[in-house]
């Protein structure tokens, strides 16, 4: 098939708002890695930063909506084209959350800094948060290179995230019954791998919606069970 | 405008009406159609789509068997209508035609008067016993073809002084007049406004509930907007046939999406 | 190109359009000359038709009227019915000479009761009438013997040569070496105006009338021969349209496209173009030599200008029928017409006026042919009586408007000349109206769709 349209501003109009969503990506992903650093390193101005750049991320998200509202007015897509408004529309959405999760990480930094550190979690759950921010590379490079593959790859490691959640979880559990002074701080370091757990699933939606835009069907199991409360 | 009761009339389109079967035509030596096979379903309206010169009008004109008025057209395979070949020799054309009609691309009224236009076809197939009988026909068909209320106080006003919609959806009004089975649409609204064309969908939609309908059109959101099927042709070839929603969300064939996504093919 | 290629600052505009470029002018130079040579073509196109106009008008408007002698005569029964039983056939055997001597009395009358002083004997005063004086007035008791016995007052035709005294044709010069007229005549007709006995007024026998012989030129008439015009268009009509029409739906609408009918196409196109003496021989051939139908008849002549208008409305049939949009045909076959009701019903009452128009007109041009009529013995033959039945209008020998005019225009007397001019006149009276008919025709059925 061919990649081009007969109308060249349908295809450059297509291009910008991937290029947004590419945009929007790598913001986010910086989130996620500046949150969980400052969250290790108890540094309060990193956090501040990661805070005042999810506006950033929020502005990208209504100029994307925007810029899918002018297309299907204006283009009405058909197929394929249809497809990447609708998925682009999606991973816009997924994107925003994913930025929230990260800024209300360092939301929670900027609270914890002041409290007594709660030894060896921090590493731990900054390798959890390490393992999204790179689902979240490949999902995008999945995206843009519409490569089914990379984004199958993407739902299957979600399961690693989740199992490093129930081992946090359980972690936290210990400190806070060895120690009735950890519960706070514990409490908002649950919080924490809680929202990276949350973004994990925002990535696998985010490959769910590659795929879709790619076959122009959904994955057809749903991927492994997120979290087994049983724990 | 959501019925979901409108839903439940889709049960019997599943019943085939018209279908082709390694259906080739020739025009001298060009060959237009090759080997299409295609089920069209009855009480569903189905459209043919594709870039100019790619064979849906004369497949199209192959159902009524318009192109045999086409001296050197040539057509084998066999087109069956409930079950029948219309291109056997004991089928006359006139009468095939009487039970599929057709609707042309520009509006053709007669130039007579709206009521003749109408009473032509029942009075040469003698539908109507007298001029009673002839009235109330001509009453029904402008009603079904959605223009009796603009053109009841004008019945003997002449046809072509109408605007182009109404024009069409007397063309329409004409064409169910003799109570055909079949109603074949050859772009009927490409020489319309977007006003007269969504009056004309509006009615080919209500029309699905008595006929099998056939349109071929060139603008694929009219074929997305009144369709339940679609067959995409390229070349003569039938390149791909199926649910209209699913042609337009996710065709099967590169051809079939580039064309419909407006790509260089 | 090189305006184009030269450097230019952006937003500084590269020419003005308020001054013309050279090549603006030069083209602009052209149409004016183009226009103007335009002109001067239609004007020459004019000019050529006001002069025909005037020349016919001029030439022509003489043969409506004639000059007429009107004197007192008394019908003696003495010469005419000297049985006193008003015998017609009795009457009958008095030739033209027994009343030569009636018309000599009443010049003598004439001249005493006017006062007309003149030496001309009355022999010589008679030879002003006309050489058909004689006949009129026996035709004139014939028609009504009971006058016999009275005196009447009777229009005498005036002899072409004073008729073109009056008109201004015939002049004391150029009568110098005339046996027909002398001086002392035309003295005597100056005094018999002054006296009102000799008139110029308006001649209907000239448009009714028949023709007469080389002698009598003011006694001419084409009235005789409209009617044969008229039989042979009839025939024309009769033949050429139905056959024309059947003959063009066949081929537009019917017949298949192959080599067969290219040809046949071909051929019609030819036949429109062969000369029309061409059909006059054939006719000739055919329908007088083989088929030994009668010579001169109208029949004969409506048979030749059918072959030759055939081609005309077979090619404006066609034409008509080609016009007429396809989408009309589609829409009656789609609804189940057969193709002959699509045809019928639908192609031909759109075609009907261009089949007209092409019909009128090529009767038209038949009504104005003269070459085949030649050739099948039209020409030459004095046509003297109006036939009675239809089927005498069509078998007897009889001429036709065309062919009056070429028969006059060859008579050496002048007088015929003018009655050629009257007679063109009258034709193109006739051409006028059927083209005007033609016209009205369209514009009133054109239709549009």
């Amino acid at each position: 098939m061919n990649d081009q349209h007969i109308l060249s501003a349908f295809d450059r109009d297509l291009e910008g708002i991937q290029a947004n969503v590419m945009k929007m990506g790598g913001l986010v992903e910086e989130a996620i890695g500046e949150a969980a650093m400052s969250m290790q390193n108890r540094d309060e101005e990193l956090a501040a930063h990661v805070i005042k750049g999810d506006k950033a991320v929020d502005g990208l998200e209504d100029m994307i909506n925007e810029q899918c509202a002018n297309l299907i007015a204006l283009r009405a897509p058909a197929a394929v084209d249809l497809r990447v408004v609708l998925s682009v529309m999606k991973i816009a959405g997924n994107l925003e959350r994913i930025g929230d999760y990260a800024k209300n990480m360092a939301k929670r930094t900027s609270v914890l800094v002041h409290m007594e550190r709660v030894e060896g979690a921090h590493s731990s759950l900054r390798r959890m948060a390490q393992e999204v921010q790179h689902m979240l590379t490949d999902v995008l490079d999945a995206f843009i290179q519409r490569d089914v593959e990379r984004a199958k790859d993407v739902l299957e490691r979600d399961h690693n995230v989740d199992q490093m959640y129930n081992a946090l979880f359980r972690e936290f559990l210990t400190f806070m019954m060895e120690d009735p002074r950890y519960i706070t701080p514990c409490m908002h370091l649950h919080f924490m791998a809680k929202n990276t757990e949350r973004m994990g699933d925002h990535v696998t939606a985010i490959a769910e919606q590659v795929i879709y835009l790619v076959t122009g069907s959904m994955p057809e199991e749903a991927r492994p069970k997120a979290t087994r409360l049983d724990a | 405008m959501y019925d979901i009761a409108k839903m439940g009339t889709d049960v019997d389109q599943n019943t085939t009406k018209i279908s082709a079967r390694n259906v080739q035509v020739y025009y001298g030596d060009t060959h237009a159609i090759k080997d299409v096979n295609v089920e069209i379903g009855a009480r569903s309206v189905t459209a043919f789509i594709g870039p100019s010169g790619c064979g849906k009008s004369t497949f199209l004109r192959c159902i009524n068997r318009m192109n045999d008025t086409i001296d050197v057209c040539r057509v084998d395979g066999d087109i069956l209508i409930d079950g029948e070949d219309i291109y056997d020799k004991r089928v006359d054309p006139v009468q095939l035609r009487a039970k599929v009609g057709m609707v042309f691309q520009k509006p053709n009224p007669f130039p007579k008067s709206i009521y003749d236009n109408i009473a032509y076809g029942p009075r040469i197939h003698g539908l109507a016993k007298n001029k009673a009988d002839l009235d109330e026909i001509v009453e029904k068909s402008l009603r079904r073809g959605a223009i009796w209320n603009e053109v009841k106080d004008r019945l003997h006003a002449p046809g072509t002084g109408l605007s182009g919609g109404q024009q069409q959806r007397l063309c329409i009004a004409r064409a169910i007049a003799t109570e055909p089975e079949v109603l074949l649409m050859d772009e009927p609204c490409s020489a319309l406004d977007p006003i007269a064309t969504a009056q004309v969908e509006e009615l080919i939609d209500e029309l699905r509930n008595q006929f099998s309908v056939v349109i071929v059109t060139h603008s694929m959101q009219q074929a997305a907007r009144v369709s339940q099927k679609t067959a995409f042709f390229h070349l003569g070839n039938l390149v791909e046939y199926g649910d209209t929603s699913q042609i337009f969300t996710n065709p099967q064939d590169e051809r079939t999406e580039s064309y419909i996504t407006g790509r260089i093919g | 190109m090189t305006d184009v290629s030269q450097p230019n600052s952006a937003g500084t505009p590269q020419s003005s359009l308020h001054r013309l470029d050279a090549r603006t002018k030069r083209r602009n130079a052209a149409e004016s000359r183009f226009k103007f040579y335009g002109i001067v073509a239609i004007l020459i196109g004019l000019l050529m038709l006001v002069t025909l106009l005037y020349t016919i008008l001029s030439k022509g408007t003489g043969a409506f009227s004639q000059t007429f002698v009107t004197m007192q005569v008394e019908l003696l029964e003495s010469k005419l019915d000297k049985s006193g039983t008003r015998d017609l056939e009795k009457i009958k055997k008095v030739t033209t000479f027994g009343y030569a001597p009636l018309i000599k009395g009443a010049f003598e009358k004439s001249v005493l009761e006017h006062g007309i002083d003149t030496d001309l004997k009355t022999k010589d005063m008679a030879k002003i009438l006309s050489k058909s004086a004689a006949s009129q007035l026996r035709g004139y008791v014939i028609a009504n013997p009971d006058k016999i016995g009275e005196t009447i007052e009777f229009r005498f035709l005036a002899n072409s040569r004073v008729d073109g005294y009056l008109k201004g044709r015939v002049s004391r010069e150029s009568i110098a070496n005339d046996k027909n007229i002398t001086a002392a005549q035309l003295d005597f007709v100056d005094q018999l105006i002054a006296a009102g006995v000799l008139e110029k007024t308006f001649n209907i026998d000239f448009i009714i009338g028949a023709d007469a012989s080389d002698q009598r030129p003011e006694a001419a008439g084409i009235g005789v021969a409209m009617v044969g015009s008229l039989f042979m268009m009839l025939v024309v009509l009769a033949l050429a349209l139905p056959i024309g029409v059947a003959a063009s739906i066949y081929l537009e609408e019917f017949a298949p496209k192959n080599w067969i009918t290219d040809i046949i196409e071909v051929n019609i196109s030819n036949l429109a173009a062969v000369p029309s003496i061409v059909f006059g021989i054939l006719g000739l051939a055919v329908f007088i030599n083989y088929m030994h139908l009668p010579q001169s008849a109208p029949l004969v002549g409506g048979l030749v200008l059918t072959l030759m208008t055939l081609p005309t409305i077979i090619i404006s049939t066609r034409a008509a029928l080609k016009a007429v949009p396809p989408s009309i045909r589609d829409a009656a076959l789609g609804v189940g017409a057969s193709k002959m009701q699509a045809v019928f019903h639908h192609v031909l009452p759109l075609a009907a006026p261009g089949i007209l128009t092409g019909t009128i007109i090529g009767l038209a041009q038949a009504l104005g042919e003269t070459a085949p009529l030649l050739l099948i013995g039209m020409i030459g033959f004095i046509a003297s009586n109006m036939p009675e039945t239809i089927g005498e209008g069509l078998l007897s020998p009889n001429s036709a408007m065309p062919a009056q005019i070429y028969e006059w225009a060859k008579r050496a007397d002048p007088a015929f000349y003018e009655r050629a001019w009257g007679g063109i006149i009258i034709l193109l009276i006739f051409l006028i109206s059927m083209n005007t008919l033609a016209v009205i025709l369209r514009r009133r059925f054109e239709r549009r769709w």
